[in-house]
């Protein structure tokens, strides 16, 4: 990897870490909200248990006390006897005189006028008791004025829940907002974060997957997109070196190939692969009642030719003799050098006649091809050929057939192709 | 097994005398005829009864919740608050209104209601005060006069208080009852007492010789809230008391039993 790549391409645990601080960052900011909330509510619950309840309940006694004043100034007037309504008058100033009606203002003089006019009217119906029905609308208009005070302090008493529920209320409505834009945020992030994984980690590996499982060497090097991750990208360059190593593995082992199945002097290939090769061939043309033939060469007159001219001379007219091969034979026919200067021949799909044809007119040419040998003297080597049937027996035996045959070419004089049947 | 059962009773038992612990407790009375009364045999009749009924059963309700053992004493108020403070009492009910002098002295449990001071008299001393001072009668107000209060009471130290000033002559009462006598003999022109207390005795008074004069008042330490008084090292006692407290309210026991003595429920 270039040094410029590794400095643009985060790391895949950097950006993660990065994601997942964002990540926090944000869920902690609404989690701040949320606690803030939560705060406000129990803030709010607070001041509703402490503060509005007690509050309320004030109201409530204040309320209640007026209502009981209420009722004793009632009784009062409706009493037939003086010592009830006495009884009357002293609960009025019991319960005007309680606390709970002192400390509120408004209560505490209404209290007192109710009490006051009673007070007179028990001294003025003691000596007179027709004086209470005089006197009772004024104490209607005074009831009034207390009743209406309690509807007033039982109402205020109820707003003061009211408006610490509804403060609650509109908290936790804004609570559940936040808590669904919190559900939204971490749904969202959960699918960026899919979304990612799959872009730049899930689909970069499984490309990277498809391309070792198909990698060969006869197939061009594996190609990736741009991939983001500094790793990734470094799996996708190893990928790309294996295919190169193994390109290059494939070629050295194709070489080694070569060289453990050609001859070194010649380049045909060497009688071990011939062997293989032409046995794999007899079985198939046999399978199939395919005809074809083997034959077995020797060049005549080689030692002397060695003995005169030393081995130099020998290995060209070997070169030489290769070589004018390779243009003569088809390319499904195997030739091998079967030992010194002895050669084997293997033409799948030729009878016995066309195989002969063909090495006749090899033999011709190379009997009239002038090889200039290491000392500059150009010389003239002859062939002889045996050349025996394979489409029906064992290639042991052909070949043994082509050799009786080829002993019974240089028998006749050399440089003639024999076949073998004319042999037996 | 009969073996077992004795043991497993034996055992039941002093648990359970070791749980149930022994609390003294002082009521006030308001008559001496009360002092030293034994368990329920309040003197039917006598000044005051309904306020130490009240107290009375209020207490032992208190003893039942906090699972103790109460012996119960009936004492005048100037003993409460010493015996509380010596040890010689757990628990003092004699509806104590706060002052910083007495929350020196002892601690205080959760107000069991509210209450205010109100001065009493009869009528016709009252407008003779009035046409004296030239104004209606109020503590506020109140000059050269004599008054009657309960002997330890914080009326009595508001009297004590302003009595130079005001020229008053303070005449400490051993009970709520005798102050009223003494008003009832003309040895005082008004007695100053609790609200509740004062309407407990002139509403059952036969004569009605006597009447509220002036506006109940809350300041200066007369009025606010009422409660318990306890030893200040009795921390313990006092969070079970005031759980006690919560209960009562809660379950409306407190309120049944205001009920039983008072016409009206005022808390």
């Amino acid at each position: 990897m270039a040094a410029g790549d590794k400095q643009h391409r985060p790391s895949a645990g950097k950006a993660f870490a990065i994601l997942a601080s964002v990540f926090a960052l944000l869920f902690g900011a609404v989690v701040a909200l949320l606690a803030f909330d939560q705060y406000r509510v129990l803030a709010a619950a607070e001041r509703l248990q402490h503060e509005a309840v007690p509050e309320i309940i004030r109201f409530q006694r204040l309320a209640r006390n007026l209502d009981q004043l209420n009722h004793e100034g009632e009784r009062l007037f409706s009493s037939p006897s003086a010592a009830d309504r006495q009884q009357a008058l002293f609960l009025v100033m019991l319960v005007a005189s309680h606390p709970s009606i002192l400390e509120y203002p408004q209560a505490a003089v209404m209290a007192r006028d109710a009490e006051n006019y009673l007070v007179e009217t028990n001294q003025l119906a003691a000596r007179d008791p027709s004086t209470l029905a005089a006197r009772y609308p004024e104490w209607l208009r005074l009831s009034q004025r207390m009743r209406l005070l309690v509807d007033d302090i039982s109402i205020h008493g109820a707003n003061l829940a009211s408006a610490d529920l509804d403060n609650m209320a509109s908290t936790m409505r804004t609570a559940r907002l936040k808590l669904l834009g919190a559900l939204a945020l971490v749904g969202g992030f959960i699918a960026l974060l899919i979304a990612l994984l799959r872009k730049h980690l899930i689909r970069p590996l499984q490309r990277i997957d498809h391309a070792l499982s198909s990698l060969d060497v006869e197939q061009p090097a594996p190609q990736f997109p741009d991939a983001r991750l500094a790793e990734i990208h470094a799996v996708e360059e190893a990928a790309g070196r294996l295919h190169k190593a193994m390109v290059s593995n494939e070629a050295a082992r194709r070489e080694l190939e070569l060289l453990a199945n050609r001859d070194g002097l010649t380049g045909l290939i060497n009688r071990r692969h011939f062997m293989a090769g032409a046995e794999a061939e007899i079985r198939r043309a046999q399978r199939y009642g395919r005809p074809i033939a083997v034959a077995l060469g020797d060049l005549d007159s080689f030692k002397r030719l060695n003995d005169t001219h030393g081995h130099g001379a020998g290995d060209v007219v070997l070169r030489t003799f290769a070589g004018l091969l390779a243009d003569s034979v088809r390319q499904s026919d195997l030739v091998c050098r079967y030992g010194g200067e002895e050669f084997a021949f293997l033409f799948p799909e030729s009878s016995v006649e066309q195989a002969h044809i063909q090495l006749e007119r090899f033999r011709q040419r190379f009997a009239e091809h002038d090889i200039r040998l290491p000392d500059g003297l150009l010389v003239r080597i002859t062939l002889s050929i045996g050349l025996a049937d394979a489409s029906h027996c064992p290639l042991e035996i052909a070949l043994q057939r082509a050799d009786y045959a080829l002993y019974e070419a240089k028998r006749l004089g050399r440089n003639r192709v024999i076949v073998a049947a004319e042999a037996n | 097994m009969n073996r077992i059962r004795a043991l497993a009773l034996i055992a039941a038992l002093f648990s359970g005398l070791l749980q149930a612990a022994e609390l003294k407790v002082a009521i006030l009375v308001q008559d001496t005829a009360q002092l030293s009364m034994q368990g329920d045999l309040l003197p039917s009749g006598t000044p005051g009864a309904d306020l130490v009924a009240v107290t009375d059963e209020l207490a032992r309700e208190i003893c039942r919740r906090i699972n103790a053992s109460c012996a119960f004493f009936y004492v005048r108020l100037a003993d409460i608050l010493p015996g509380v403070e010596g040890g010689r009492f757990d628990l003092g009910f004699g509806n104590f209104l706060r002052s910083p002098e007495r929350e020196k002295r002892v601690a205080y449990s959760d107000p069991l209601f509210r209450s205010s001071s109100r001065l009493i008299g009869k009528p016709a001393t009252a407008r003779i005060f009035a046409t004296r001072l030239g104004q209606p009668v109020s503590l506020a107000s109140l000059r050269d006069a004599r008054v009657a209060a309960l002997d330890g009471s914080q009326q009595q130290a508001f009297l004590d208080g302003i009595a130079d000033e005001r020229a008053l002559t303070v005449l400490a009462t051993a009970t709520t009852a005798e102050a009223l006598n003494v008003l009832r003999r003309d040895g005082a022109d008004f007695a100053l007492l609790p609200i509740r207390t004062g309407y407990a005795l002139i509403s059952r008074d036969k004569a009605q010789h006597f009447a509220f004069v002036g506006p109940a008042v809350t300041t200066h330490g007369l009025g606010d809230t009422a409660h318990i008084v306890l030893a200040k090292q009795q921390a313990a006692l006092r969070r079970a008391v005031n759980k006690a407290i919560r209960e009562i309210k809660a379950d409306g026991t407190f309120q049944r039993i205001m009920h039983r003595h008072f016409p009206v429920f005022l808390d």
